[in-house]
């Protein structure tokens, strides 16, 4: 009875293996698939870019390597179009746009979870309605606002409109609520101010959730292109996606492909460098981000 | 001491207040003026009247409708489709644990990366020109398929690639909530059914699948509300002219009356973004209600 | 005392905030422009100039060379340039900027588009009293630098509005038919004096002859286009002038919706279908497959000519895939060799009126400064232009110029002589369609209208009465020609609608019905709950 039930377990288990084998090879290749599409984008934008004009011209059936590689579209890429200052512009604008919107979050963020006011909830509520309004409604009349208030082609111009977001403050207000009241209570016994709790203790605790809230709005700044656009029209403010449109337009005599895909490449790089080192923590944080909106 | 702490909770939200206010709720009570305000446009600042003109214009317009109709395509197309697949890569993600990590990070790594630079590879690699076929082309020849013109081509092929390039850009997030969803699943549900000697089948419609319905919800819901705003995608694929292209959609509608080639109509285009805002409000509705009525918790 | 700070704050945002609402949309507008007395030189005046350039650094050097040399005579007025390469983007820059009143002070730009800038009360400066003015004019005497003189008649004439000018022109160019010679020969044919538009696409259905292996007979190689065009609405629009047929009328009535429309799109239709005829938008530039000889005829403006020929200062394709062949410069094809019609065509400078008189007079200056001889010819001498002062145009360094055609391969570039030479020879010859609000819009329209029959004929599509009457409907609808914009009256009309399209009535239908459900759902859940909490009791 024992002896049969071991060796029907181990056919039982046999087979398991078989087909799980098979059903791994299966998956494996299909998720190997997937994994080409995602990144031959990639590779075709990187091959592009090593290719000389002229030999890239006159490939009938485009090759999959490069046969003679230059470099000279990076360099023109540099120094044709003001791709450093584009660079130096959308770091100082994403660096201070998340700064000033971490700042006005965490305080809202605050104020929602822990004070107690007279109009809170409905406050609350009509904050969240406003989740739902896409920002091409209110594009226009920033326009005008920010016009108005002198402030074309300023870093302020390009920063105030983009500071505000709603979805942020949901995201970390949610976060504080699970920090127990306890604590709150403790630290008002002990005379501890609001903000001196703020900062010592409900910024530590949440910390994860700020870091999500950052790379969310690094990359969102990072990629903004409709705004920039429109507020500035002097190249000394314009942004890299702003970059690669003036590129595609009038960066490199006419239609000159390879030195866009090198351009694209370098616009893309800081990002993809920065996710492949922070990659654990990017994705952890977006995931976050996700599950809690 | 009550009144103080009322004040201090107004003070802490003050900043929000002030930029929500001047770049959010103001503009939206302007562009509802605008869209009563007839025929206003940017060049002569002047308009015919108040009424229901721009709205009857809009609706009336074959490119709006155009517009609607893409829209509607990539919405109803991509939404699910993307989502499916996800959900089947996340589950073959899960299944496996060699290799797993790097397969996460590079199936992630279009989220990083700019939709309009992105938009232009594949815009090469399907564009059909006098001199070569394109990659794509060329691909579909050596399976023995005729060439297509999927850029300046047929309707169906435009919204092929469309619809390609937009599942390939919503793919990096919705695979991995998908993932850390179904890694939240706990072993003991799993263990308890194996030994129950339920298939597996039954243990993913069982089990698995109602244990996820909220990032699920979560993702169609978000998922129709971002393809209900599409339009970078379609300008890095088919340039700035998406009218003339027909591949234009709310969104693009809405700036093309703004800065495009036949734009200056502020009027015209509030009137089409309300007309997106009700579509998408409605559909966040529906959405909501049937979460609370069937996703379990 | 915090509080009442508070509050105060709050109700001042909340009343500026319903304020600006109150005041609605649109503003007073800008009182005309009259020339001030005398030019107060104490001041500092800051103007912004848009300039167009055809992505050609030596015309940008030019731009930045003349800023620096007025601002030396000047040194009271800053000049900031902003390059565009798409004059539809200066436009549509323009037009977003009328509102929030920041214009340009000086802008390069089509009389087109200066008729919908116009709508605007007082935006844009007439320029007559200016040009006149003793002074400051044309001939002026207080001007620091030699006076630009007077404007080609013809040309100045096209930058009028009614009758009053809003622009200067600044250069003037108009279209060619650069040829390979070589291929037309080699099909046996012989290349007429004046083209015909029979013979072009006569040569170009015969060029697409092709041998056992697929390769085109001509030249042997897998691509061939025998007939490119790179500005459709120009194709258009020619081809109905030389036909006397209706484009538009000098009251902005549109006209281009006609039979004679329709005989050119069908002929069009055919050449493109058996692959003949291909345009710049659907194909790439003429001058890349004319270099390559994979072109016979190719129709660019005579600014494109440094682009064109198997020796041209620019190109695209690589250098191992220029072929050498005879090429020819001539005027566009013809339906009456006679009496030849071209169009005439080139940016022109428009300045924008600004609530200081005297920073309008700065603007002036400058806008004036640039149509001074030495610039107009150091630009036009960059592409195939010609300049529109006569000094300019008689200026002995440029008629020297003009003689030295083919001496070397860069400044003296044969095609890019000729090109300009072709126009001077025709100035007579001329036209221009009619501006009014709208104009640009309806030229884009007739461009679209053969953009829209080639590529429906590359994809085989039936093309019938049916599909013209909706060619027509949709186009006009795209560039809003059924707005019913009226200049006569200067006034805008509201348009009369039909019924509803199937699609809105679906759409607005569903969205309907779907709060009904929701509205409905909600009241039978409340409902059922007090009805239950009832039956509890």
């Amino acid at each position: 009875m024992a002896d049969l039930t071991y060796t029907e377990l181990q056919r039982i288990e046999k087979r398991a293996k078989v087909s799980g084998t098979v059903g791994k090879t299966v998956t494996y290749f299909l998720l190997t698939l997937w994994g080409l599409i995602v990144l031959f984008p990639f590779y075709w934008m990187l091959l592009t870019s090593i290719k000389s004009y002229s030999s890239y011209n006159s490939e009938y059936v485009p090759k999959f390597i490069a046969t003679h590689p230059t470099t000279q579209n990076y360099v023109d890429a540099f120094t044709t179009v003001n791709l450093g200052r584009y660079f130096f512009n959308t770091v100082v604008f994403t660096v201070l746009t998340t700064a000033v919107m971490m700042v006005v979050t965490v305080l809202a963020a605050f104020a929602f979870s822990r004070l107690k006011f007279r109009g809170k909830s409905i406050t609350f509520a009509i904050f969240l309605s406003l989740m739902m309004i896409p920002n091409e409604l209110v594009v226009i009349t920033n326009y005008v606002t920010i016009t108005n208030w002198n402030m074309r082609n300023t870093f302020q111009g390009l920063i105030l409109p983009s500071v505000a977001s709603v979805f942020y403050i949901y995201l970390l207000k949610e976060n504080f609520e699970q920090i127990p009241e306890e604590l709150y209570k403790a630290a008002k016994v002990d005379g501890t101010s609001d903000l001196k709790y703020l900062l010592k203790v409900m910024i530590p605790i949440s910390k994860p959730t700020i870091i999500t809230i950052l790379i969310l709005k690094v990359i969102e700044c990072w990629n903004s292109y409709v705004w920039p656009r429109l507020v500035t029209d002097n190249e000394a403010y314009y942004l890299v996606s702003n970059g690669i449109q003036e590129i595609r337009e009038n960066g490199f005599g006419r239609e000159n492909i390879p030195a866009m895909m090198a351009a694209v490449v370098v616009i893309s790089v800081p990002l993809v460098v920065l996710f492949l080192i922070f990659h654990k923590k990017i994705m952890e944080g977006v995931s976050r981000g996700g599950t809690k909106g | 001491m009550k009144k103080l702490s009322s004040l201090k909770g107004w003070l802490y939200l003050l900043p929000a207040i002030l930029f929500l206010g001047f770049f959010m709720v103001y503009p939206l009570i302007d562009v509802v003026m605008y869209s009563f305000e007839e025929g206003y446009n940017f060049a002569s600042q002047s308009h015919f009247g108040y009424g229901l003109y721009n709205f009857k214009y809009v609706l009336h317009d074959p490119y709006f409708l155009q517009a609607v109709k893409n829209t509607f395509i990539i919405v109803i197309i991509t939404v699910p489709l993307s989502t499916g697949i996800a959900l089947l890569i996340s589950l073959g993600l899960n299944s496996i644990k060699p290799l797993k990590e790097l397969y996460q990070t590079v199936y992630f790594l279009p989220y990083v990366t700019n939709t309009l630079a992105v938009g232009l590879v594949f815009m090469i690699l399907f564009k059909k020109t006098a001199y070569s076929e394109g990659l794509i082309n060329l691909l579909l020849n050596s399976l023995g398929m005729s060439s297509v013109d999927f850029i300046d081509g047929p309707y169906w092929a435009k919204i092929f690639v469309m619809c390609f390039y937009t599942i390939w850009v919503v793919m990096p997030f919705k695979i991995l909530i998908l993932t850390s969803a179904l890694a939240g699943v706990k072993k003991d549900y799993y263990n308890a059914a194996r030994v129950d000697g339920t298939s597996k089948f039954r243990i993913f419609y069982k089990i698995t699948l109602p244990m996820i319905s909220p990032m699920i919800f979560y993702l169609v819901i978000t998922g129709f509300i971002g393809a209900f705003k599409a339009y970078a995608d379609e300008v890095a694929i088919f340039g700035t002219n998406l009218n003339a292209a027909g591949m234009n959609t709310i969104v693009g509608y809405v700036y093309d009356m703004l800065y495009g080639n036949s734009g200056g109509y502020p009027s015209y285009a509030s009137a089409a973004s309300l007309i997106l805002f009700a579509i998408v409000f409605t559909i966040t509705v529906i959405n909501l209600l049937i979460s609370k009525k069937n996703v379990q918790y | 005392m915090m509080k009442k700070f508070l509050g105060r704050a709050l109700r001042v945002l909340l009343s500026a905030m319903l304020l600006s609402l109150t005041a609605c949309h649109g503003s007073k507008g800008l009182d005309p422009f009259s020339v001030p007395e005398s030019f107060d030189e104490s001041k500092h005046y800051e103007i912004t100039f848009w300039a167009k350039n055809d992505t050609n650094m030596t015309q940008a050097n030019i731009y930045r060379q003349a800023i620096e040399d007025f601002e030396k005579l000047y040194p009271n007025i800053t000049v900031n340039m902003r390059i565009y390469t798409d004059y539809g983007r200066i436009y549509n820059d323009v037009i977003t900027n009328i509102s929030t009143r920041t214009t340009p002070n000086v802008c390069i730009t089509y009389p087109d588009h200066i008729a919908t800038y116009l709508t605007g009360a007082n935006t844009v400066v007439p320029l007559d009293e200016l040009m006149a003015d003793s002074r400051f004019g044309l001939n002026g005497t207080e001007l620091k630098y030699e006076p630009a003189g007077a404007i080609v008649p013809k040309f100045i004439d096209e930058c009028r509005l009614g009758d009053t000018a809003y622009a200067i022109p600044y250069m003037r160019s108009t279209e060619a038919c650069y040829v390979n010679k070589t291929l037309v020969e080699k099909l046996g044919y012989t290349l007429p004096d004046k083209l015909t538009w029979d013979f072009v696409y006569e040569v170009s259905e015969k060029a697409m002859e092709k041998d056992a292996d697929g390769n085109f007979k001509v030249n042997g190689q897998k691509v061939m286009i025998p007939f490119i065009y790179k500005s459709t609405d120009n194709m258009m629009i020619q081809m109905l002038k030389q036909k006397n047929a209706g484009y538009s009328d000098t009251d902005g009535n549109i006209l281009l919706f006609n039979d004679d429309t329709r005989s050119i799109l069908e002929t069009t239709y055919d050449a493109a279908k058996i692959g003949a005829f291909s345009t710049f938008k659907i194909s790439s530039y003429p001058g890349n497959f004319l270099n390559a000889g994979q072109c016979i005829f190719a129709i660019d403006s005579t600014a494109g000519a440094t682009w064109m020929g198997p020796h041209a200062t620019n190109h695209d394709i690589a250098e191992d895939k220029i072929i050498d062949f005879d090429m020819v410069v001539t005027t566009i094809p013809q339906f009456d060799t006679e009496h030849p019609v071209m169009i005439s065509q080139g940016p022109s400078i428009c300045v924008f009126n600004k609530a200081d008189p005297d920073e309008v007079l700065a603007s002036w200056l400058f806008a004036q400064y640039l149509i001074t001889p030495e610039i107009q010819t150091a630009y036009a001498s960059t592409e195939g232009y010609v300049p529109v002062t006569e000094k300019a145009l008689n200026l002995p360094s440029y008629i020297d110029y003009l003689s030295k055609e083919g001496i070397d391969e860069d400044l003296h570039y044969a095609p890019k002589l000729q090109a300009s030479k072709l126009l001077t020879a025709n100035i007579n010859n001329t036209f221009i369609t009619p501006v009014f609000n709208g104009s640009a819009s309806l030229r884009d329209a007739a461009g679209q209208l053969i953009e829209s029959v080639t590529k429906s004929a590359r994809r085989n599509e039936k093309v019938d009465d049916a599909y013209y009457e909706k060619l027509y409907k949709d186009t006009a609808s795209l560039y809003h020609l059924d707005s019913g914009m009226k200049v006569s009256t200067g006034e805008m009309k509201k348009q009369e609608f039909g019924p509803l399209p199937t699609t809105s009535k679906v759409l607005l239908g569903l969205i309907i019905l779907t709060w009904v459900a929701i509205g409905g759902t909600y009241l039978y859940g409340f409902i059922k709950k007090r009805y239950g909490k009832n039956n509890n009791k």
